[in-house]
């Protein structure tokens, strides 16, 4: 560790550490533009301007690594003078627009000019434009503005050194020097919606999100993407019940600053709810009919204690078969778990995991952390208790799927806590061989081929609606909390399976995710100790842009407090 | 003797003479004798890499390529092979000349080829580099055929490849075009070059002797400086110090002098020759007119008046203390004719267009000078704007950027404006802008200032 002084106030940083961390460690904030902290320096901007004592030369503070002893002095009249400076280089060609911009409100750009830029603009020369290349998709998701374009390479830096596929470039040089793709290129890699994030003005933005939404206007809910079961920790965006985007959240261990394409853009599904009230099946009919919670639990209790008695009599495990899933939390998979294993006694729900294609994400811990199942919490299911199905292990699933099951001993009741459980649920064959069941009954949010065939449909939240835990690959409980609050009717699925439990007296109705949280520490391996509101399972809080660049190296640092302080000099009464 | 009496040409001394540039003429004129004689005492011990850098040192040779830093000091900073282990050292031979009005390099390439090899060879054994490279200015396409051709005759003579001349080592030198931007002549954006990159210069540190051409070990040599090391070998570093001005400024210079002389030309003179024997020798200013300004180092250095340049000794420390630069020593000579607000913003156009756009002062800057001189010149300038100009040159250089780049774009700016107001007045008193048919237009420059004084934006 180096001990250095800024502003007068003693801080003690990594020896790798920059001048520019430095002083974000210290708490005085240097604006700046091209550092990023999982990217290389390379000191262009020149917006992070500070003096460093014993250097004639006012410094890139991004450029100066730190001494033991060094001392900097970042808010001289010196070093404000070369902030404002760069702020007027900046902005003399920068579109003035930013009310129909699509950064507005996120742009490091319109921050820094708040902190560091001049008043008043002293330019009368015409502005620079890129025919040809504003407004223009570079990529499948990402459209490049070249005349917002501040030059950080930022974009060309990310695309380079974390998914080392290299699509962009800068083209020209001086005054015309602009970022594109190289020729016959496209920005398409698995990542590349992160380009944009990296950017700090509105050179790239997303075409999925692009106009939708002033960003000052959405609400950010810290949650886990459910994409694969390596967790990157995300934020949705929502505003009045819909979800707008989900953007990366900060966790050195998992994903970093980053998230995947596949991920993020996951994000327009959550807005789906099909089914919005329960609907049972009319009894000598094709058709279900809709109705009310108590009506539709009151039959599932039905059915399964017709099946439990059945069972007594004719002694035949597997005449109720429940099925967990590895895309709900934990916790709603030890509810699953407790009410029919523990306490209705009807065997030990199973769930089936997908094999996806291979996600993947870098942090600066792990490199590249892989992701091969398409659900987040196969990890979390069998912590809970839950059986992994595995094709001829002799399960009452694997009986059933087998197809040698056409007999009597099809299980009564089959109880499926989430529809969209395997990819095969859309598949006819598939849900023939489920069918076999007497009584089918769902949790479902969106419509597929299984809930068609279903007795018993009940409407649940997507991931934004609920709360709970996932476990990730790497062993990690991490904490999802309610972005929006489903449509009337709907439940979650915790908010399900307690009810249901309810209908025997066996679970508290009252309980949130939080009360199953703690109750099923004990027994669920890898959660002992956690505290629900402890910072290893919340992780960080959104970021304000996801271009913020916020401090990771372990230094003291409330990410909330964000980008730039005004020194603290009175405004002059404009009333006089 | 005087160190600045006229001296019979030592840089130049083949120009001129019949197919000067092959190797049968050079061997005929002496040349390899000393790029032999160093190897031939390699093995004996006679002759070891710190005895030829410590010659070099003792000429206070100073780099010929515009900063003035001397040699044999520039190749000490190479770490020792201790420090840097397996790591090679590289020699570069910075031939990419692009500054307007130097043309001493391409002179010395195109003349005398081999005497520019033998100098990178001399150094190279300094150094005890392995590959030397080459990298000439995309344009001088002639120039760089002439030169492989010359590097490979050496290499069929023997005096480069494996075990030269039988002394066990080997050195191979590679020609290597860039492909036409004025910022890879300097030494960190010709590293990004030759290694394939945008010419991009980089932060320093590292400098490049320490963390150079793919992360190695790097010394970087302007033509003339390595020409200048074959003749301290040649005839010692005495007789090299016997020419110059005083002990800092030493041995022969090539001196371009461009513009309104007589007799434009490289012109070789003791380095520190008074301006008025240089003027002399180009044949004084054409047609007997007055000298309004000189450039004495290229357009990155400030302008001269003719009275700031008058007995001005021309080396690097009597130039520096006129507060410009000998740089390379591209001389322009202006005379009293010369519209300076145009000469200025051609300059700028110049600097304009070669910024490789990676800082924002210098990227965003020199366009905006340009688009104002551009203005001024065209009659459409503000009363402001000569202010302003001065503002933003002011608030581009000093470490604004990383490279001298944008320090070198304002000094013309700065220089011009400041010692030839009244010219730029002129044009601004005859403007159309319309600005000026209304009210007294606003100035915003004061503003900002009160502004600042009220603590508002900073």
């Amino acid at each position: 560790m180096a001990k250095v002084t800024v502003d007068g106030k003693v801080v003690e940083v990594p020896n790798d550490a920059n001048a520019l961390e430095a002083c974000r460690a210290a708490g005085v904030d240097v604006p700046h533009f091209c550092y990023h902290p999982r990217l290389s320096i390379v000191g262009q901007c020149r917006m992070c301007m500070v003096e460093v004592e014993g250097v004639p030369k006012i410094q890139a503070s991004c450029t100066v690594p730190v001494r033991d002893g060094m001392v900097i002095k970042a808010s001289t009249e010196k070093a404000l003078a070369a902030r404002n400076a760069t702020m007027e280089f900046l902005l003399i060609n920068h579109p003035l627009d930013c009310p129909i911009c699509d950064q507005a409100g996120e742009c490091k750009l319109q921050d820094n000019a708040v902190g560091a830029g001049l008043p008043v603009s002293r330019t009368s020369e015409p502005r620079r434009q890129f025919p040809g290349y504003d407004r223009t998709p570079i990529g499948p998701h990402v459209i490049a503005d070249m005349t917002r374009c501040i030059q950080c390479t930022r974009c060309i830096r990310f695309c380079e050194e974390i998914t080392g596929t290299g699509e962009l470039t800068f083209v020209e040089r001086g005054g015309h020097t602009f970022v594109w793709t190289h020729e016959g290129r496209a920005l398409d890699n698995d990542l590349s919606a992160c380009a944009a994030d990296v950017c700090p003005v509105g050179a790239l933005t997303t075409k999925e999100f692009r106009f939708r939404k002033r960003v000052w206007w959405l609400d950010k809910t810290r949650s886990v993407c459910d994409g694969c079961e390596i967790g990157c920790n995300m934020s949705i965006e929502h505003r009045d019940r819909i979800v707008y985007r989900t953007l990366p959240r900060v966790q050195p261990a998992v994903n970093d600053f980053w998230m995947c394409d596949y991920g993020r853009f996951r994000a327009e599904d959550l807005n789906r709810q099909d089914f919005l009230k329960p609907e049972i099946r009319v009894a000598g009919s094709d058709a279900r009919k809709q109705t009310n919670w108590g009506e539709a639990l009151d039959v599932v209790k039905i059915a399964i204690d017709r099946a439990r008695n059945e069972e007594k009599n004719i002694a035949s495990k597997g005449r109720v078969l429940v099925l967990g899933s590895a895309r709900l939390t934990t916790e709603e998979n030890w509810l699953l778990k407790t009410l029919f294993e523990d306490s209705l006694k009807v065997g030990t729900p199973e769930f089936v995991v997908d094999k996806g294609p291979k996600r993947r994400i870098k942090n600066k811990v792990d490199g590249w952390i892989y992701g091969t199942e398409a659900a987040p919490n196969s990890r979390g299911c069998e912590a809970a208790g839950l059986k992994r199905n595995r094709p001829g292990d002799g399960s009452a699933l694997d009986l059933l799927l087998s197809k040698k099951s056409f007999s009597s001993s099809s299980p009564a009741v089959l109880y499926i806590a989430d529809a969209a459980f395997t990819e095969r649920a859309n598949d006819l064959e598939f849900v023939l061989l489920l069918r076999q069941a007497s009584v089918l009954i769902v949790h479902a949010r969106v419509k597929n081929a299984l809930t068609d065939a279903a007795d018993i449909v009940l409407p649940s939240a997507p991931l934004s609606g609920k709360e709970g835990t996932f476990v990730n690959a790497k062993g990690r409980v991490q904490r999802v909390d309610t972005a929006i609050m489903s449509p009337p009717v709907v439940r979650t699925d915790l908010e399900i399976l307690l009810h249901l439990g309810g209908r025997w007296d066996l679970l508290d109705t009252r309980w949130t995710a939080r009360d199953v949280f703690e109750n099923m520490q004990a027994s669920v391996a890898g959660y002992e100790g956690l505290a629900w509101d402890s910072d290893a399972v919340v992780g960080n809080p959104p970021s304000i842009s996801p271009a913020a660049a916020y401090d990771v190296l372990g230094l003291e640092r409330d990410p909330d407090v964000e980008v730039f302080s005004r020194p603290s000099v009175a405004a002059p009464d404009r009333r006089s | 003797m005087s160190g600045l009496a006229p001296i019979e040409p030592v840089l130049l001394s083949r120009r001129g003479k019949p197919d000067s540039a092959s190797i049968e003429t050079y061997l005929e004129d002496g040349g390899y004798a000393s790029w032999k004689k160093v190897l031939g005492g390699a093995k004996s011990g006679e002759w070891t890499p710190a005895k030829v850098t410590d010659l070099v040192k003792a000429s206070g040779l100073r780099g010929r390529g515009g900063a003035g830093f001397p040699c044999g000091m520039k190749w000490t900073f190479v770490p020792p092979k201790e420090k840097r282990g397996d790591k090679p050292v590289y020699l570069l031979c910075n031939a990419d000349e692009s500054e307007p009005g130097t043309f001493k390099d391409r002179l010395l390439m195109e003349m005398d080829p081999h005497q520019v090899l033998e100098g990178m060879m001399l150094a190279s054994f300094a150094l005890d580099v392995k590959h030397a490279y080459l990298y000439i200015r995309g344009e001088m396409v002639h120039v760089a055929e002439l030169l492989n051709k010359a590097v490979a005759d050496a290499y069929a003579k023997g005096f480069l490849g494996k075990d030269v001349l039988g002394s066990g080592r080997n050195l191979d030198i590679t020609i290597h075009r860039g492909a036409g931007a004025y910022i890879c002549g300097e030494e960190t954006a010709l590293i990004e070059s030759l290694e394939g990159k945008r010419g991009h210069p980089r932060i320093k540190p590292p400098f490049p002797a320490v963390s150079g051409v793919w992360e190695c070990p790097t010394v970087v040599n302007n033509v003339e400086t390595l020409c200048c090391v074959k003749h301290i070998l040649d005839r010692g570093p005495e007789w090299f110090k016997s020419i110059g001005r005083n002990e800092k400024n030493t041995g022969p210079k090539l001196y371009c002098i461009s513009g309104h002389v007589e007799k434009p030309g490289v012109y070789e003179a003791p380095l520190g020759v008074s301006w008025n024997t240089l003027l002399a020798m180009a044949g004084g200013v054409k047609g007997g007119r007055k000298l309004k300004a000189v450039i004495p180092g290229g357009p990155s250095a400030a302008m001269l008046t003719a009275k700031e340049v008058e007995n001005l000794p021309m080396d690097f420390d009597g130039v520096a203390a006129a507060k410009s630069m000998l740089g390379s020593a591209a001389i322009i000579v202006m005379d009293e004719t010369t519209d300076i607000p145009k000469a200025v913003t051609s300059i700028a156009k110049f600097f304009a267009h070669e910024s490789c756009g990676q800082c924002t002062p210098c990227r965003e800057g020199t366009p905006w000078m340009h688009k104002m001189l551009k203005r001024i010149v065209n009659g459409e300038g503000k009363k402001t704007d000569l202010d302003l100009l001065l503002q933003i040159a002011g608030q581009m250089g000093n470490g604004m950027t990383i490279c001298v780049f944008a320090d070198a774009a304002i000094a013309p700016v700065l220089s011009g404006i400041t010692k030839f107001r009244e010219e730029f007045e002129a044009y601004v008193a005859k403007s159309n802008h319309p600005d000026f048919a209304l009210a007294a237009p606003e100035d915003l420059t004061n503003k900002v200032a009160d502004r600042t004084a009220a603590g508002i934006h900073s």
